[in-house]
Protein backbone atom coordinates (compact mmCIF):
# COMPACT_ATOMS: atom_id res chain seq x y z
CA UNK A 1 0.00 0.00 0.00
CA UNK A 2 1.10 3.54 -0.50
CA UNK A 3 1.70 5.89 2.37
CA UNK A 4 0.21 8.92 0.69
CA UNK A 5 -2.82 9.02 2.94
CA UNK A 6 -0.86 9.08 6.17
CA UNK A 7 0.00 12.36 7.89
CA UNK A 8 3.37 13.73 6.91
CA UNK A 9 5.54 16.78 7.31
CA UNK A 10 8.88 18.09 6.22
CA UNK A 11 11.88 17.59 8.45
CA UNK A 12 11.94 20.43 10.92
CA UNK A 13 13.38 21.38 14.24
CA UNK A 14 12.14 23.45 17.15
CA UNK A 15 13.40 26.88 18.22
CA UNK A 16 14.48 28.77 15.07
CA UNK A 17 15.56 25.69 13.21
CA UNK A 18 18.05 24.74 15.90
CA UNK A 19 20.05 27.90 15.36
CA UNK A 20 19.89 29.06 18.97
CA UNK A 21 21.20 27.22 22.02
CA UNK A 22 19.85 23.83 22.99
CA UNK A 23 16.73 23.87 25.17
CA UNK A 24 15.39 20.60 26.50
CA UNK A 25 11.88 20.32 25.13
CA UNK A 26 10.61 17.97 27.84
CA UNK A 27 8.67 20.11 30.28
CA UNK A 28 7.12 17.68 32.70
CA UNK A 29 7.28 13.94 33.20
CA UNK A 30 4.99 11.90 35.49
CA UNK A 31 5.81 8.35 36.44
CA UNK A 32 2.55 6.54 37.22
CA UNK A 33 2.94 3.18 38.96
CA UNK A 34 1.38 0.92 41.53
CA UNK A 35 2.84 0.25 44.96
CA UNK A 36 1.81 -3.39 44.91
CA UNK A 37 1.35 -4.68 41.36
CA UNK A 38 3.89 -7.09 39.90
CA UNK A 39 3.98 -5.17 36.63
CA UNK A 40 5.37 -2.10 38.42
CA UNK A 41 8.32 -3.90 39.93
CA UNK A 42 10.83 -2.38 37.57
CA UNK A 43 9.39 1.11 38.05
CA UNK A 44 9.70 0.79 41.81
CA UNK A 45 13.32 -0.26 41.36
CA UNK A 46 13.93 2.73 39.10
CA UNK A 47 12.37 5.10 41.63
CA UNK A 48 14.65 3.77 44.32
CA UNK A 49 17.77 3.87 42.17
CA UNK A 50 17.60 6.38 39.40
CA UNK A 51 14.81 8.93 39.58
CA UNK A 52 16.58 11.38 41.91
CA UNK A 53 19.70 11.30 39.76
CA UNK A 54 17.58 11.87 36.67
CA UNK A 55 15.84 14.88 38.26
CA UNK A 56 19.16 16.37 39.33
CA UNK A 57 20.63 15.85 35.90
CA UNK A 58 17.65 17.56 34.17
CA UNK A 59 16.88 20.77 36.07
CA UNK A 60 14.64 21.95 33.22
CA UNK A 61 12.22 19.07 33.67
CA UNK A 62 9.68 18.62 36.45
CA UNK A 63 9.44 15.01 37.60
CA UNK A 64 6.30 13.73 39.30
CA UNK A 65 6.17 10.33 40.95
CA UNK A 66 2.55 9.32 41.51
CA UNK A 67 1.69 5.98 43.05
CA UNK A 68 -1.80 4.90 42.01
CA UNK A 69 -3.64 1.61 42.05
CA UNK A 70 -3.04 0.57 38.46
CA UNK A 71 -2.05 -2.50 36.52
CA UNK A 72 -0.33 -0.67 33.72
CA UNK A 73 2.45 1.63 34.90
CA UNK A 74 3.26 4.41 32.47
CA UNK A 75 5.42 7.45 31.89
CA UNK A 76 3.54 10.57 30.75
CA UNK A 77 5.78 13.17 29.08
CA UNK A 78 4.61 16.71 28.34
CA UNK A 79 6.57 18.88 25.93
CA UNK A 80 6.99 22.62 25.53
CA UNK A 81 4.89 22.64 22.39
CA UNK A 82 1.96 21.11 24.30
CA UNK A 83 2.26 17.58 23.02
CA UNK A 84 1.74 14.78 25.54
CA UNK A 85 3.23 11.31 25.04
CA UNK A 86 2.46 8.26 27.10
CA UNK A 87 4.83 5.31 27.27
CA UNK A 88 3.59 2.11 28.87
CA UNK A 89 6.30 0.49 30.98
CA UNK A 90 4.59 -2.76 31.97
CA UNK A 91 7.09 -5.33 33.24
CA UNK A 92 10.09 -3.27 32.16
CA UNK A 93 13.29 -3.45 34.12
CA UNK A 94 14.87 -0.45 35.80
CA UNK A 95 17.50 -0.27 33.05
CA UNK A 96 14.87 -0.26 30.28
CA UNK A 97 12.86 2.45 32.02
CA UNK A 98 15.96 4.59 32.31
CA UNK A 99 16.49 4.22 28.55
CA UNK A 100 12.88 5.14 27.78
CA UNK A 101 13.17 8.24 29.96
CA UNK A 102 16.37 9.30 28.23
CA UNK A 103 14.67 8.86 24.86
CA UNK A 104 11.70 10.99 25.94
CA UNK A 105 14.07 13.67 27.26
CA UNK A 106 15.95 13.91 23.98
CA UNK A 107 12.88 14.11 21.77
CA UNK A 108 11.60 17.42 20.49
CA UNK A 109 7.93 16.72 21.13
CA UNK A 110 7.01 16.94 17.47
CA UNK A 111 4.67 14.23 16.25
CA UNK A 112 6.47 11.17 15.00
CA UNK A 113 5.04 10.86 11.51
CA UNK A 114 6.27 10.16 8.03
CA UNK A 115 8.90 12.61 6.81
CA UNK A 116 8.71 14.04 3.34
CA UNK A 117 12.03 14.21 1.53
CA UNK A 118 14.05 12.25 4.14
CA UNK A 119 17.38 13.28 2.65
CA UNK A 120 20.34 11.68 4.33
CA UNK A 121 24.00 11.10 3.70
CA UNK A 122 26.42 8.69 5.32
CA UNK A 123 29.37 10.77 4.17
CA UNK A 124 28.80 14.42 5.06
CA UNK A 125 30.89 17.00 3.25
CA UNK A 126 34.38 17.63 4.60
CA UNK A 127 34.49 21.01 2.91
CA UNK A 128 31.41 22.17 4.82
CA UNK A 129 27.99 23.27 3.70
CA UNK A 130 27.77 25.47 0.61
CA UNK A 131 27.50 29.21 1.10
CA UNK A 132 27.51 32.08 -1.41
CA UNK A 133 31.27 32.59 -1.19
CA UNK A 134 32.31 29.00 -1.77
CA UNK A 135 34.67 28.91 -4.77
CA UNK A 136 34.11 32.59 -5.42
CA UNK A 137 36.46 35.52 -4.95
CA UNK A 138 35.27 37.93 -2.31
CA UNK A 139 35.06 41.55 -3.42
CA UNK A 140 35.12 43.86 -0.46
CA UNK A 141 34.04 47.02 -2.24
CA UNK A 142 33.18 46.44 -5.91
CA UNK A 143 32.87 49.60 -7.90
CA UNK A 144 31.16 49.85 -11.23
CA UNK A 145 33.92 50.37 -13.81
CA UNK A 146 32.14 53.29 -15.41
CA UNK A 147 32.05 55.17 -12.14
CA UNK A 148 35.73 54.56 -11.39
CA UNK A 149 37.12 55.21 -14.87
CA UNK A 150 35.06 58.29 -15.64
CA UNK B 1 36.05 22.22 7.90
CA UNK B 2 33.96 25.27 7.59
CA UNK B 3 35.06 28.39 9.38
CA UNK B 4 31.49 29.05 10.56
CA UNK B 5 29.71 27.89 13.65
CA UNK B 6 26.58 25.92 12.87
CA UNK B 7 24.16 28.77 13.37
CA UNK B 8 26.21 31.16 11.29
CA UNK B 9 26.55 28.44 8.66
CA UNK B 10 22.78 28.25 8.40
CA UNK B 11 22.54 32.00 7.85
CA UNK B 12 25.47 32.01 5.45
CA UNK B 13 24.00 29.31 3.24
CA UNK B 14 20.73 31.16 2.72
CA UNK B 15 22.20 34.66 2.64
CA UNK B 16 21.30 36.74 -0.40
CA UNK B 17 24.06 38.07 -2.61
CA UNK B 18 23.78 41.30 -4.56
CA UNK B 19 25.01 41.22 -8.14
CA UNK B 20 25.87 44.21 -10.25
CA UNK B 21 25.38 44.23 -14.02
CA UNK B 22 26.50 47.10 -16.21
CA UNK B 23 24.04 47.33 -19.11
CA UNK B 24 26.09 49.83 -21.15
CA UNK B 25 26.01 48.79 -24.83
CA UNK B 26 24.50 45.38 -23.99
CA UNK B 27 21.48 43.67 -25.55
CA UNK B 28 18.52 43.76 -23.10
CA UNK B 29 17.68 40.10 -23.68
CA UNK B 30 21.17 38.97 -22.64
CA UNK B 31 20.98 41.17 -19.53
CA UNK B 32 17.52 39.81 -18.73
CA UNK B 33 18.53 36.17 -19.00
CA UNK B 34 21.46 36.77 -16.62
CA UNK B 35 19.10 38.54 -14.22
CA UNK B 36 16.35 35.94 -14.34
CA UNK B 37 18.70 33.06 -13.44
CA UNK B 38 19.99 34.93 -10.41
CA UNK B 39 16.63 36.26 -9.30
CA UNK B 40 15.31 32.70 -9.21
CA UNK B 41 18.44 31.40 -7.46
CA UNK B 42 19.08 28.84 -10.19
CA UNK B 43 22.83 29.52 -10.10
CA UNK B 44 23.06 27.98 -6.61
CA UNK B 45 23.70 24.33 -5.88
CA UNK B 46 21.12 24.51 -3.08
CA UNK B 47 18.37 25.66 -5.50
CA UNK B 48 14.93 24.35 -4.71
CA UNK B 49 11.71 25.65 -6.17
CA UNK B 50 10.10 26.04 -2.74
CA UNK B 51 12.98 27.55 -0.81
CA UNK B 52 12.93 31.18 -2.09
CA UNK B 53 16.68 31.42 -2.54
CA UNK B 54 16.82 34.18 -5.17
CA UNK B 55 19.46 36.88 -5.09
CA UNK B 56 19.31 40.62 -5.68
CA UNK B 57 20.42 42.02 -9.01
CA UNK B 58 21.34 45.65 -9.62
CA UNK B 59 21.34 46.80 -13.25
CA UNK B 60 23.04 50.11 -13.96
CA UNK B 61 23.23 52.20 -17.14
CA UNK B 62 19.93 50.89 -18.44
CA UNK B 63 19.68 54.06 -20.54
CA UNK B 64 22.70 52.89 -22.55
CA UNK B 65 21.35 49.49 -23.67
CA UNK B 66 21.92 48.51 -27.29
CA UNK B 67 19.39 46.76 -29.50
CA UNK B 68 20.72 45.06 -32.59
CA UNK B 69 19.16 45.34 -36.03
CA UNK B 70 16.27 47.74 -36.43
CA UNK B 71 14.59 46.78 -33.17
CA UNK B 72 14.48 50.35 -31.89
CA UNK B 73 11.99 51.18 -34.64
CA UNK B 74 10.43 47.81 -35.31
CA UNK B 75 10.02 46.20 -31.90
CA UNK B 76 6.57 47.03 -30.54
CA UNK B 77 5.51 47.03 -26.91
CA UNK B 78 1.74 46.55 -26.58
CA UNK B 79 -0.49 47.13 -23.61
CA UNK B 80 -4.16 47.62 -22.95
CA UNK B 81 -5.49 50.13 -20.48
CA UNK B 82 -8.73 48.18 -19.97
CA UNK B 83 -10.93 50.92 -21.43
CA UNK B 84 -12.59 50.59 -24.84
CA UNK B 85 -10.10 51.60 -27.48
CA UNK B 86 -7.36 51.52 -24.89
CA UNK B 87 -4.96 49.33 -26.85
CA UNK B 88 -1.60 51.11 -26.83
CA UNK B 89 1.33 50.25 -29.01
CA UNK B 90 4.67 52.02 -28.76
CA UNK B 91 7.97 51.24 -30.42
CA UNK B 92 11.03 50.43 -28.36
CA UNK B 93 12.51 53.88 -29.08
CA UNK B 94 9.39 55.65 -27.81
CA UNK B 95 9.17 53.49 -24.71
CA UNK B 96 12.88 53.98 -23.97
CA UNK B 97 12.50 57.73 -24.35
CA UNK B 98 9.58 57.74 -21.91
CA UNK B 99 11.16 55.42 -19.32
CA UNK B 100 14.77 54.23 -19.73
CA UNK B 101 14.22 51.41 -17.21
CA UNK B 102 11.13 49.93 -18.86
CA UNK B 103 12.75 47.80 -21.58
CA UNK B 104 15.08 45.93 -19.21
CA UNK B 105 12.28 45.53 -16.69
CA UNK B 106 9.84 44.09 -19.23
CA UNK B 107 12.51 41.77 -20.62
CA UNK B 108 13.29 40.36 -17.16
CA UNK B 109 9.62 40.11 -16.25
CA UNK B 110 8.96 38.10 -19.38
CA UNK B 111 11.77 35.66 -18.57
CA UNK B 112 10.66 34.90 -15.01
CA UNK B 113 8.33 31.95 -14.40
CA UNK B 114 4.62 32.76 -14.40
CA UNK B 115 3.88 31.99 -10.78
CA UNK B 116 3.19 33.76 -7.50
CA UNK B 117 6.90 34.35 -6.83
CA UNK B 118 7.23 36.47 -9.96
CA UNK B 119 6.41 39.83 -8.33
CA UNK B 120 8.61 39.00 -5.32
CA UNK B 121 11.53 38.26 -7.59
CA UNK B 122 10.90 41.49 -9.51
CA UNK B 123 11.16 43.39 -6.22
CA UNK B 124 14.72 42.06 -5.91
CA UNK B 125 15.62 43.59 -9.27
CA UNK B 126 16.97 47.13 -8.98
CA UNK B 127 17.35 49.04 -12.23
CA UNK B 128 19.12 52.37 -12.52
CA UNK B 129 19.16 54.40 -15.71
CA UNK B 130 22.69 55.73 -15.06
CA UNK B 131 25.66 54.60 -13.01
CA UNK B 132 24.84 56.49 -9.80
CA UNK B 133 23.86 54.09 -7.02
CA UNK B 134 22.45 54.90 -3.60
CA UNK B 135 24.95 54.18 -0.85
CA UNK B 136 22.82 51.52 0.86
CA UNK B 137 22.67 49.49 -2.35
CA UNK B 138 26.34 50.04 -3.16
CA UNK B 139 27.28 48.75 0.29
CA UNK B 140 25.45 45.46 -0.35
CA UNK B 141 27.11 44.57 -3.65
CA UNK B 142 29.22 41.42 -3.63
CA UNK B 143 30.09 40.75 -7.24
CA UNK B 144 30.06 42.46 -10.58
CA UNK B 145 29.04 40.17 -13.42
CA UNK B 146 30.91 40.16 -16.67
CA UNK B 147 29.13 41.83 -19.54
CA UNK B 148 27.81 39.40 -22.13
CA UNK B 149 29.09 41.48 -25.06
CA UNK B 150 32.45 43.19 -25.46
CA UNK B 151 31.98 46.92 -26.04
CA UNK B 152 33.61 48.05 -29.33
CA UNK B 153 35.86 51.08 -28.94
CA UNK B 154 35.24 54.29 -30.81
CA UNK B 155 38.01 55.80 -32.93
CA UNK B 156 38.23 58.66 -30.44
CA UNK B 157 39.05 56.19 -27.67
CA UNK B 158 42.18 54.88 -29.41
CA UNK B 159 45.45 56.57 -28.53
CA UNK B 160 47.38 58.26 -31.38
CA UNK B 161 50.10 55.57 -31.03
CA UNK B 162 47.57 52.81 -31.62
CA UNK B 163 46.17 54.64 -34.62
CA UNK B 164 49.70 55.06 -36.01
CA UNK B 165 50.51 51.39 -35.38
CA UNK B 166 47.45 50.22 -37.29
CA UNK B 167 48.60 48.39 -40.45
CA UNK B 168 47.96 50.29 -43.66
CA UNK B 169 47.38 48.91 -47.11
CA UNK B 170 48.79 51.96 -48.86
CA UNK B 171 50.80 55.00 -47.86
CA UNK B 172 49.68 58.12 -49.72
CA UNK B 173 52.47 60.13 -51.36
CA UNK B 174 53.39 63.59 -50.04
CA UNK B 175 51.54 65.48 -52.74
CA UNK B 176 48.43 63.33 -52.63
CA UNK B 177 45.25 65.39 -52.30
CA UNK B 178 42.55 63.93 -50.06
CA UNK B 179 39.13 64.62 -51.47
Amino acid sequence: MTSRGTPSRFLKSVLQNGVGRYVCQLKRVSIVFSKKAQSSLGVRDFIEEGVVDYAKKNPGTVVYVSPQACNVPKIVAEYLNGNVREELVTSKTSQQISEILTKLTNQSGLDIIRLRKPFHTDSPSIQGQWHPFTNRPLLIDPKPPTASTK
Amino acid sequence: MSSFSRSAQQWATFARSWFLIDARMQPPGKIASMCSVRLQGKHKPIYHALSDCGDHVVVINSRQIAFSGNKWEQKVYSSHTGYPGGFKQVTAAQLHHKDPKAIVKLAVYGMLPRNLHRRTMMQRLHIFSDDALPDDIRANLTEELQQPRAIPRKLSEYTPEEVEAFPRLWTPPEDYKMK
